[in-house]
């Protein structure tokens, strides 16, 4: 048999045994529909496009909303006008809710709580068309009108990172939550392989190595498909809803949750193989991998601060650690706060931190595998190694 | 031919095993037997490979046993091996898969198993959902899934009912027999090792103190103790019993006395016919059981004897 069928066949039994679990897919099922009540939540309460209903009688005011309609961009909303053929009617249809507001014979009838913005919009076009028509009677060119009340709009600058915050925030903990549930199910599944002495039989078939690589392998793979499919989830229910405005870096922030998700699970993935190969019983493993899934939660916390103050010393510092990278990496990048060469380092460091991690649980997993009994302690770990 | 030479391995202070040399014909039912902790799962967890000796070789046909040739190997643990959740017919596919089989024939072979240990009905079922007298038949099936040229289990009687021991001495007989694979299997049961085995190996403390047919072992052991009946009082092995009057000969069951080196037993002969006319005189061969009583006990008798 050849390494790669070993590896192949250990995989691939991961993944058909995981996939089909009541766990897994009750974890997918809960997770896509978070992603998306969060996608759905923040449309609805983000600022995005508001259409406004907005009826006119009249040819006066029919020129206010054609004014108006010319300016919508710059206030952000869309408006549908509708001509009606008298006061009563507009009453009628405000009342019924079919209609925002009406335009009449220089009155602006609202329903109760009108938009401040569709207001400001209404009062400017008005404006505007009272200035032209009082510039025009005085033999001012339409061109110079134009110029002095419809300027070129002014150039908006956003400072500040408010709308990738959010981002930032979901890409960190999608990362926490897929590197926690895979890197212990990485665990699990070593001891449980002990425990039931079932070890035993598959390593009179193949090497050691080739077990713990068809492992890493196959549980990461499921791993980075459930958050592609939570990852899409979240974009395809932001089309739809339309109104939230993705910032421009989600897609490149997408990227990376995906590259971080598979240089940060193989590091832990490493780690915690380690952490089930040095016990024998399954609850033995809680606490022989409890200081991992402790780095876990810090490096959450960091990366959590780094939505927050993604220049900070601390993210900044977090970014080239290759344990709490991946929590941190992504979510910098979100808010355009991470310069190319500190990608790239980061990144060098994380591929060789996975290397140097995959040839030391290799070596510890061979030597620790088939061995029974009480849980080793930290230095006689360290002692297989050599 | 498997040959264990010389195997010697140490756990700390413990000598688990001690130059254990022993040969398994092709064909041939072998039992390991011995007393608990003598080595016997040791060294079957050096023969497949998963425990490396201190010292000594396991070969099979003439060559060191590497891991192309220990796929061959179906193998049983003591404390049995499955994957609890996984469905039957899977893992048994996925276990001949890892011998090196593709993966239609490991499909047709996982068929054929639990068709023909009554598992038909039980393919899709989750390991830990079965009994455990039909977790045993997977674990059987896991070891002969693959077709193996040789076969290497862990007490696998244990915790069988009686029809689940005549099902698996049905199989391993076939195995040997029709396939002509070399079957060692180590038990306690030695009735069941007697009837079933050509040959064994009885270790303690990690040495082997005995090895050979059974027939072999029983002649060898025989001459010391003799039957004797006779028409009479007390002779006839029922009921009550004599009590030769001539030193160095014991009683040891009935009318089967043991004879120290060095008494002849015409003599005893001669007291019965002062009792009785004879009806039955000769060499009584011991049986296992008794053989492994008297191994293990004149070990532990030279042990005794030597200074602290």
């Amino acid at each position: 048999m050849t390494d790669r069928r070993a590896i192949f066949l250990t995989a691939r039994r991961e993944i058909s045994e995981r996939a089909r679990s009541r766990a897994f897919l009750a974890s997918t099922a809960l997770q896509v529909a978070i992603v998306v009540a969060i996608v759905v939540v923040a449309s609805l309460t983000s600022g995005g496009t508001d259409t406004f209903k907005v009826g006119t009688v009249g040819d006066e005011a029919g020129a206010v909303t054609d004014a108006a309609t010319a300016q919508q961009e710059a206030f952000g909303v869309e408006l549908d006008v509708q001509t009606l053929d008298d006061e009563a009617g507009a009453r009628a249809a405000i009342e019924a809710g079919n209609l925002d507001a009406a335009l009449v014979e220089g009155t602006l009838l609202t329903g109760s709580g009108p938009s401040e913005t569709l207001t400001a919009l209404i009062q400017q076009a008005s404006r505007d068309v009272a200035g032209t028509e009082a510039l025009r009677s005085k033999g001012v060119d339409d061109q110079t009108i134009q110029a002095a009340l419809q300027p070129e709009p002014l150039e908006v600058e956003e400072l500040g990172e408010e709308s990738s915050g959010g981002v930032a925030f979901v890409s960190s903990l999608l990362l926490y939550i897929a590197i926690i549930s895979f890197g212990i199910a990485v665990a699990i599944g070593v001891v449980e392989e002990k425990s039931t002495r079932v070890v035993e039989v598959i390593l009179s078939t193949i090497r050691p190595v080739h077990l713990l690589a068809g492992k890493v392998l196959g549980i990461g793979l499921l791993g980075l498909g459930q958050l592609l499919l939570i990852v899409a989830a979240g974009l395809i229910a932001a089309i739809p809803t339309g109104a939230l405005e993705l910032p421009d870096s989600t897609v490149s922030t997408a990227v990376l949750v995906g590259v971080y998700f598979v240089l940060g699970y193989l590091v832990y993935a490493c780690l915690y193989a380690i952490s089930g190969a040095i016990v024998s019983r399954q609850e033995d493993v809680n606490s022989s991998s409890a200081p991992l899934t402790m780095l876990l939660v810090a490096a959450y916390l960091v990366g959590i601060s780094a939505s927050n103050d993604p220049d900070s010393t601390l993210a900044v510092v977090a970014t080239f650690i290759p344990p709490l990278a991946p929590m941190i990496v992504p979510a910098r990048a979100a808010q355009d706060s991470l310069p190319a060469i500190e990608l790239v380092i980061s990144i060098v460091l994380m591929v060789a931190a996975t290397l140097a991690l995959l040839w030391l649980a290799a070596r510890i997993y061979d030597r620790a595998v088939l061995r029974m009994g009480a849980p080793l302690k930290l230095r006689e770990t360290l002692r297989l190694v050599r | 031919m498997l040959e264990l030479s010389s195997l010697s391995k140490r756990y700390g202070d413990t000598q688990a095993l001690d130059e254990l040399s022993f040969e398994v014909e092709p064909g041939q039912m072998f039992g390991f037997v011995g007393p608990n902790g003598a080595g016997k799962t040791t060294a079957m967890r050096i023969v497949i490979g998963v425990l490396a000796p201190d010292s000594g070789t396991v070969s099979w046909a003439g060559s060191p046993l590497d891991i192309e040739m220990r796929r061959r190997i179906g193998y049983m643990p003591e404390e049995r091996g499955l994957y609890p959740k996984m469905r039957v017919a899977e893992q048994l596919t996925y276990l001949a898969e890892l011998h090196g089989l593709d993966s239609g024939t490991a499909a047709e072979n996982a068929e054929r198993w639990t068709e023909r240990l009554g598992l038909a009905e039980r393919r899709g079922d989750r390991v830990e959902e079965l009994s455990l007298g039909n977790q045993q038949r997977v674990q059987l099936a896991a070891a002969l899934v693959h077709e193996p040229d040789l076969l290497i289990l862990d007490e696998p009687f244990s915790g069988l009912d009686p029809v689940g021991v005549d099902v698996l001495s049905e199989v391993l007989l076939g195995e040997a027999r029709e396939r002509n694979v070399p079957v060692v299997f180590s038990s306690h049961q030695l009735e069941l090792v007697e009837r079933l085995c050509d040959a064994v190996a009885i270790i303690k403390d990690g040495r082997l103190v005995a090895s050979g047919s059974v027939e072999e072992l029983r002649t060898e052991r025989a001459g010391r103790r003799w039957l004797v009946e006779f028409e009479g009082e007390g002779g006839g092995g029922g009921g009550g019993h004599w009590v030769p009057a001539l030193a160095g000969v014991r009683s040891v069951s009935g009318s089967v006395f043991e004879l120290d080196d060095g008494v002849d037993p015409q003599r005893l002969l001669d007291e019965a016919r002062t009792r009785g006319s004879v009806r039955r005189f000769g060499p009584e061969s011991p049986d296992l059981a008794e053989l492994f009583r008297d191994v293990v006990a004149d070990d532990s008798q030279a042990l005794e004897g030597q200074p602290l």
